[in-house]
């Protein structure tokens, strides 16, 4: 065995211990700590794609030597690697961009606590990426939650605490939904690893015993984690924790925490249940209808909604309709669709949120559009990187959200009955996208009257100001633009992955 | 030399054109020299020599000159072409004599309109319009005059710049280009039916093609009919023609009166005769709507000329119970009708031009427009009133007028045509306008002369003057014609043969 | 001549208008000498490529691996892109001059001269990624212009005009899909490249995709009931909306179409069916709908953009009658409206620039006090109505023959609303003509004793516009001809 193939196992590891290491840090150390942390597992990340590419095939890594069932296996493969990679690189970014506010929303004595929930969330989100036990996952699960919900209740402003009351409840209730779907399982088939439990699975479904209890089993790990991710009509903790957490929780946690529970449903799809029985039976048709649903409501919400922030949360809401819908396509190409999008919507939204943050700072903490007049002139970086945001979103062609409509399309084609409602929702979408994305650059690009601009203590803020910030949002937008322009490699990278999951 | 055609017409419209911008230049400048600005009291004289100038050459041309001309194409490779054929010489000639007069006419009386300039600009471009309307060779170059003499004319109606003229105007424009939209529709469901679109006696309908659309092909014509009757003020588009000739100085209504809307029937003739052919409608429902909207116009007409009191709007009216005489003649496809029709063009144009010219002289002299107040105009205006008889006599058609001979063809041409009830039905229609035109015409000579005992007027001699003696000329013209028809009918009956 | 030329056709003004914030062009004179500059050696380039034309395209990179952003100029496209390389020039003279009283001209001219490249972009695009990656771009590129006033008025304009041309790509995009999918190639062939054994029996399904697909497209062509945002539009600077919303933006749309329905599509599948008919009556509509509404509306500049709705609708009607005639009837059009509209356009730009009037009941006795100005505005009017002897005539003829030889009664109601509208056009064109000249009897010309024609700038472009209207007019064979042969390399 090369030693490269120990390091998802390392890194697990590393930002699990770095956690606790944090805790006893003054917060400006653990700032560092946890830099080094994301910058290394991320590292790491990069060697295991690449020996992953080089290999061809996936490997299962046992921890502690013992074989399967008894023992915890964690299972590596094209898509796990890259999935944790790109998770890696949101990270830091967000955590990057959002310094300066975290320095000023947080307490000095509690920032170290900050990075100790980061690390792990890390953590568990390379764990849910990589494990291949169901119980193992739900563990870490739990962990994910509760470092989230105290990434959002550390700003303790506001409403963050009773946003943070409101993710714990609706996640807890997604975990508790997840965790009785995994009994169920482990009745059914006496198993707790994954590739166990799908060739027991595969048994029953030729045999057609306890066809019920199996379809049971799965919806409720299927509506355990469409709670975790917000799914509509379970977003109603979003707005709060997405508006009201500080600026890097906010982009944590729309673009990372829910996309880890999504993953893990493909896992489950793909690993667990086998894509065939989920493709052939219903459950991929209600979670068609809730994502359409999503993408249409969550959009209508968004165009109600005044605040910038509350109103890009709501969108989240719609692109997790997204990917739900590629879900219920029921086809493979519905299943690259759809994690290209959870790609498309890391990247675009973690933007999205830190611009929004830039303009916010420009017009005097205010989050209401209204007052966001001229921001675009005011700090000009945030202005460029928060319409580049918009135009992706609305799949404007040269950025990664063009793509992810023609794969979503193309997708479509291939199904019978889902076809026209796909398309015309995706058309629909669009426009509504556009309708409070584009209203917010024009907003933001008409001129505030100069003196009102003074009565109200606007201040410009200059790219030396914010240049960390400023380098971050460039660096989302040149993800933005390479997802966009340099699509395929991406894309192959997600079939083969796929393929290797089956 | 066959581009001798286009000179008179080039020369005419050249000379507008200068007018036209002078005026307009002596408007913008605040300073203008002499020679441009308005006080020029040569203007008319002037335009009556250009005019002179233009009728000799455009009769020399029509009758001894070359007599086809294909200039540049307009739209797919159909040319600008000019043919003159005996129809065009007819009108051209009628037309010519007309202009000359009423330029004569207009002089003395633009005097007091001003904008004499502006005036006879477009007096010399629609003469050449006209000219061109006349040597027309094919429908698209037809069809390109008749807009412009349209757009052109229409700066006559509006010369006064009243807020009624504008208006009237207004109205006149809509409605002439709505009929020839009406016309160009046609003319696009004609062409694809057609050989060519070169006016040939008889018809180069592609029988074939236009036998299987036969329906839609009777839909075309039909609005190729309604859309030239508008210039001519058939039903249902007349109601500009009230309105518009009336307010527009006298020289220019009596030239659109007499003259613009015998385009109209041009149109009407060229279509039906020269393009589809009279046999493809023979019979057909469009002869019959066709029928019904000629004699409606025809009775309607003179009812409303009956009922109205101001003079110029009844002679307007006249104007489009008259014209639908034509359109009957023309719509009983007969040849007798036909030749009757020929003959009525020329008499209707000398006979309402002294008409309106009349009109315009009593305005001109008394300031009275309105019919009740020409009681005992003859005592002032004795050779005007005399000459206004004369042309009435013609209109109404007691023998031995133009109006008679006009009359007798169509009456005979209906029985000819053999339409039963439809000959019938028209022979009475006519006898009931005529004895209308009486009723609206004669009044004013019988009341000027003998205005009774309880009005007192005192008596005045006329001198004949260059106005008034236009009036005489052209009355007695058609009184000439009436008396010694022969000619005219030999020469309308050669043109009728070839159609037959 | 290379192909990578077409690139730089296009590259040139997008680069060159992005640096003009850039530059120190602090003089006035220095921003229009550079802005002209680049619009002329563009146009230049432009007409050097069309007359050599590469025959080859040109891959600029690979999106995918089916999808590629491939430059090719054929001979449809040298018709759009001749006719924008033709305007540009003079319509940046017109506005260099124009835009005098307005602020922020250089963001101004900055987008106005990439929205150049934008459109060449469209003319030259080589399959239909391409063309909808520009579609996009050219929304997204007009979108500070049409704010550029930045009033509450052009605030809401512009949002109006985004979702509409957005909501519309979202739509144009299905077809687009669809043609990647059931299409043998994403290049656009004449004849369309659909590939009918993939399609099977599924025939109805392409039709309602191609109606949904035209529908998405027709959004820039301000076609019913898509259109409400082009008059809103008129907020925008006259050479906006004289050159974008008159030619180069709806034309766009218009252009896009024609490279579905022939190039994609293809007629052979579409002719006779219902989608035809379907989207002809919409198009019928919107012929008459544009002129009744513009009838009634007393905004001089929105009167016109209601003609632009109306006359756009012309062009569709010469596409979806789906025959060569009609086609070149389309192209003639595409042409000739483009010279009228922009011609009249300019005229309600001087007069705005010269006096700030902005309705036709304000424009009593000014044919005397700007006689250049309103004896064009005169001619385009004479010529949007389709008289003889100007361009309107040519192009509507060629579109009524086309309607006719396709010999259906919806064809034949086609033609009709051709001529109502013409009708409608006499009537609202003409009424602001007759004011203008005959402001009636008493009108006191020392109220407006102040008004002028402006400056060569503005009134050079007119004339030149003018002069193209008769010269087409009187002497089409030059246009229809070279048209001619276009069309018959799309049939």
């Amino acid at each position: 065995m090369e030693f490269v193939q120990n390091l998802p196992f390392i890194s697990i590891l590393v930002s699990l211990f770095a956690g606790p290491v944090c805790l006893l840090l003054k917060g400006k150390k653990a700032k560092y700590v946890n830099l080094f942390v994301i910058i290394s597992v991320g590292i790491m990340q990069l060697f295991v794609l690449l020996h992953a590419l080089k290999l061809k095939e996936a490997y299962t890594y046992s921890m502690g030597h013992y074989p399967a069932p008894w023992g915890n296996e964690i299972r590596i493969g094209i898509l796990e690697a890259s999935m944790a990679l790109f998770f890696t690189i949101i990270l830091l970014l967000s955590m990057l961009a959002g310094i300066r506010e975290r320095e000023k929303d947080i307490d000095s004595e509690k920032q170290n606590l900050y990075y100790v929930m980061t690390n792990l969330l890390l953590c568990s989100l390379m764990a849910l990426v990589y494990t291949n036990d169901i119980f193992n996952a739900y563990v870490f699960v739990e962990i994910n939650t509760i470092a989230a919900c105290g990434l959002i209740m550390i700003r303790e402003k506001g409403r963050t605490i009773l946003a943070a009351t409101r993710y714990m409840i609706m996640n807890l209730l997604g975990s508790g939904l997840f965790l009785l779907g995994i009994c169920f399982l482990y009745d059914l088939t006496g198993h707790l690893l994954m590739s166990n439990i799908k060739e027991q699975v595969a048994i029953l479904n030729v045999t057609g015993e306890y066809h019920m209890p199996l379809l049971v089993a799965i919806v409720l790990l299927a509506v355990g984690l469409a709670i975790k991710s917000a799914l509509y009509p379970f977003h109603s903790w979003v707005p709060d924790a997405y508006g009201y957490s500080t600026v890097s929780s906010a982009a944590i946690l729309s673009s990372l925490v829910s996309k880890g529970y999504i993953f893990l449903l493909i896992k489950i799809f793909y690993r667990v249940v086998g894509f065939d029985i989920i493709a052939s039976s219903k459950v991929i048709d209600v979670l068609f209808v809730f994502g359409v649903a999503g993408m249409l409501m969550g959009s209508i919400n968004a165009i109600k909604e005044k605040d910038i922030r509350r109103m890009i949360a709501f969108s989240s809401v719609a692109q997790i309709g997204y990917i739900y819908m590629g879900f219920g396509l029921g086809t493979v190409a519905g299943m690259v669709a759809s994690v290209y999008r959870i790609v498309f919507h890391a990247a675009t939204k973690s933007l999205l949120f830190v611009a929004a943050s830039g303009l916010i700072d420009a017009s005097g903490n205010d989050k209401h559009i209204t007052s966001l007049k001229g921001a675009g002139y005011r700090n000009k970086t945030a202005g460029v990187a928060f319409t580049v945001g918009a135009l992706s979103m609305i799949g404007f062609p040269l950025l990664s959200g063009f793509i992810s409509k023609i794969l979503f399309a193309g997708a479509a084609w291939e199904t019978d009955t889902k076809m026209m409602v796909t398309l015309v929702a995706l058309a629909i979408s669009t426009i509504l996208n556009a309708m409070y994305f584009m209203r917010t650059v024009i907003t933001i690009y008409t001129p505030m009257k100069t003196p009102e601009v003074k009565e109200k203590g606007y201040a410009k803020i200059k790219f030396s100001e914010e240049t960390l910030k400023n380098i971050t949002l460039i660096g989302f937008i040149v993800l933005n633009v390479l997802l966009g322009v340099c699509s395929e490699p991406v894309v192959d990278l997600i079939e083969k992955g796929l393929a290797m999951f089956g | 030399m066959e581009y001798v055609i286009v000179l008179p017409i080039l020369i005419s419209v050249l000379i507008g054109v200068l007018l036209l911008i002078s005026s307009f230049v002596s408007h913008t400048r605040e300073k203008s020299k002499a020679f441009i600005s308005d006080n020029f009291k040569y203007t008319g004289v002037v335009s009556l020599i250009t005019l002179f100038v233009c009728v000799a050459i455009t009769l020399y041309v029509a009758w001894f000159g070359p007599d086809d001309i294909v200039l540049f194409s307009l739209v797919d490779d159909i040319p600008i072409h000019f043919h003159i054929d005996d129809l065009g010489r007819l009108f051209v000639t009628v037309t010519s004599i007309v202009w000359l007069m009423v330029c004569v006419y207009a002089i003395k009386y633009m005097k007091h309109e001003g904008e004499e300039r502006r005036f006879y600009g477009c007096y010399l471009i629609v003469y050449g319009v006209l000219v061109a309307l006349d040597f027309a060779g094919n429908l698209i170059t037809f069809y390109l005059l008749y807009e412009l003499m349209t757009i052109t004319s229409v700066v006559m109606v509006l010369h006064k710049g009243t807020k009624e003229a504008i208006m009237a105007g207004l109205k006149y424009l809509f409605y002439s280009m709505a009929g020839a939209y009406c016309a160009l529709f046609g003319m696009f469901v004609v062409y694809q039916h057609c050989h060519h679109l070169n006016f040939t006696a008889g018809a180069n309908l592609n029988e074939v093609l236009a036998s299987e659309n036969r329906e839609i092909m009777l839909v075309a014509v039909f609005f190729m009919l309604l859309g030239f009757g508008t210039k001519g003020g058939m039903l249902p588009f007349h109601a500009w023609l009230p309105t518009a000739h009336p307010v527009a100085p006298s020289p220019a209504s009596a030239v659109l009166s007499a003259i613009i809307v015998k385009s109209g029937v041009l149109g009407v003739i060229r279509t039906v005769y020269y393009v589809v052919g009279p046999d493809f409608i023979r019979g057909s429902w469009v002869q019959y709507a066709w029928i019904g909207f000629a004699l409606t116009t025809i009775f309607m007409g003179s009812m409303l000329a009956y009922r109205e009191k101001v003079f110029k709007k009844r002679l307007a009216y006249s104007t489009v119970s008259q014209v639908s005489y034509i359109f009957f003649g023309l719509a009983l496809l007969d040849p007798v009708a036909m030749t009757g029709s020929l003959v009525h063009v020329v008499g209707h144009a000398l006979i309402k031009c002294s008409l309106f010219l009349s009109a315009g002289l009593f305005a001109f002299k008394t300031g009275k427009t309105h019919v009740d107040d020409f009681i005992g105009i003859g005592k002032t205006m004795k050779v005007t009133l005399m000459a206004y008889t004369l042309g009435a006599l013609g209109l109404i058609g007691i023998p031995p007028t133009v109006g008679f001979i006009s009359k007798w063809y169509f009456a005979s041409g209906a029985l000819k045509a053999d339409l039963n009830v439809v000959s019938i039905l028209g022979i009475v229609v006519l006898l009931i306008s005529a004895l209308l035109t009486a009723g609206y015409l004669l009044p004013i000579t019988i009341r000027g002369f003998f205005p009774g005992k309880d009005v007192q007027i005192e008596e005045k001699e006329e001198k004949l003057d260059s106005m008034s003696g236009v009036i005489f000329i052209m009355a007695i013209l058609a009184l000439l014609i009436g008396i010694l028809p022969n000619p005219i009918i030999d020469f309308a009956r050669e043109i009728v043969a070839t159609l037959f | 001549m290379s192909s990578y030329f077409m690139l730089i056709a296009v590259l040139l003004p997008i680069v060159g208008g992005c640096l003009i914030p850039l530059l120190p062009l602090n003089k006035r004179s220095w921003l229009a000498i550079y802005t002209e500059f680049i619009v002329i050696t563009t146009s230049v380039l432009v007409f050097l490529i069309i007359v050599n034309r590469p025959d080859s395209g040109f891959v600029v990179f690979d999106l995918t691996k089916e999808l590629s952003i491939t430059l090719k100029l054929d001979e449809t496209g040298s018709v759009f892109a001749t006719l924008v390389a033709f305007l540009w020039p003079f319509a940046t003279l017109y506005a260099v001059e124009y835009m005098r009283h307005e602020t922020h001209e250089k963001t101004f001219f900055g987008f106005y001269t990439m929205t150049y490249g934008v459109t060449l972009g469209i003319a030259m695009a080589g399959n239909i990624v391409t063309l909808y990656l520009f579609y996009e771009m050219l929304t997204i590129v007009t979108l500070p212009l049409v704010m550029h006033t930045l009033t509450k008025e052009a605030i809401k304009a512009s949002r109006t005009y985004i979702y509409y041309s957005l909501g519309g790509a979202a739509f144009a995009f299905i077809g687009m899909v669809y043609i990647l999918k059931y299409g043998s190639t994403a290049d656009f062939v004449a004849g369309g490249v659909l590939d009918m054994a993939k399609i099977g029996n599924g025939t109805d399904l392409m039709l309602l995709v191609y109606v949904i697909c035209f529908c998405g497209f027709s959004v820039k062509a301000a076609m019913f009931p898509f259109s409400a945002w082009l008059p809103k539009a008129g907020v925008a600077p006259t050479p906006v909306t004289a050159l974008l919303h008159a030619v180069a933006v709806v034309k766009a749309g218009a252009f896009a179409i024609i490279r579905v329905t022939n190039f994609s599509f293809g007629t052979e599948a579409l002719k006779g069916t219902w989608a035809q008919n379907f989207l002809m009556v919409l198009v019928i509509f919107t012929i008459v709908y544009g002129c009744s509404r513009g009838l009634k509306e007393p905004h001089f500049k929105r009167r016109l953009a209601w003609s632009t709705v109306s006359n756009l609708s012309y062009i569709l009607f010469g596409v979806i009658t789906m025959s060569p005639m009609g086609l070149l009837g389309a192209f003639a059009h595409m042409i000739c409206h483009a010279f009228m509209k922009i011609t009249a356009f300019f005229c309600a730009g001087s007069v705005i620039y010269k006096t700030g009037r902005n309705y036709v009941y304000e424009l009593d006795g000014f044919g005397r006090k700007m006689p250049k100005t309103f004896f064009a505005f005169t001619i385009s009017g004479l010529a949007l109505m389709g008289v003889p002897g100007l361009c309107g005539f040519v192009s509507k003829w060629d579109l009524a023959k086309g309607a006719v030889t396709n010999n259906t009664v919806l064809s034949f109601v086609g033609v009709a609303a051709l001529l109502v509208s013409s009708l409608l056009t006499a009537i609202y064109m003409l009424s602001v003509v007759v004011r203008a000249y005959f402001p009636g009897k008493d009108f006191d010309y020392s109220t407006i004793s102040d008004v002028k024609d402006p400056n060569w700038m503005m009134t050079l472009p007119l004339i030149i516009f003018v002069v193209v209207m008769f010269v087409i007019g009187l002497n089409p064979s030059l246009l229809m001809s070279q048209l001619s042969e276009v069309v018959d390399t799309v049939f």
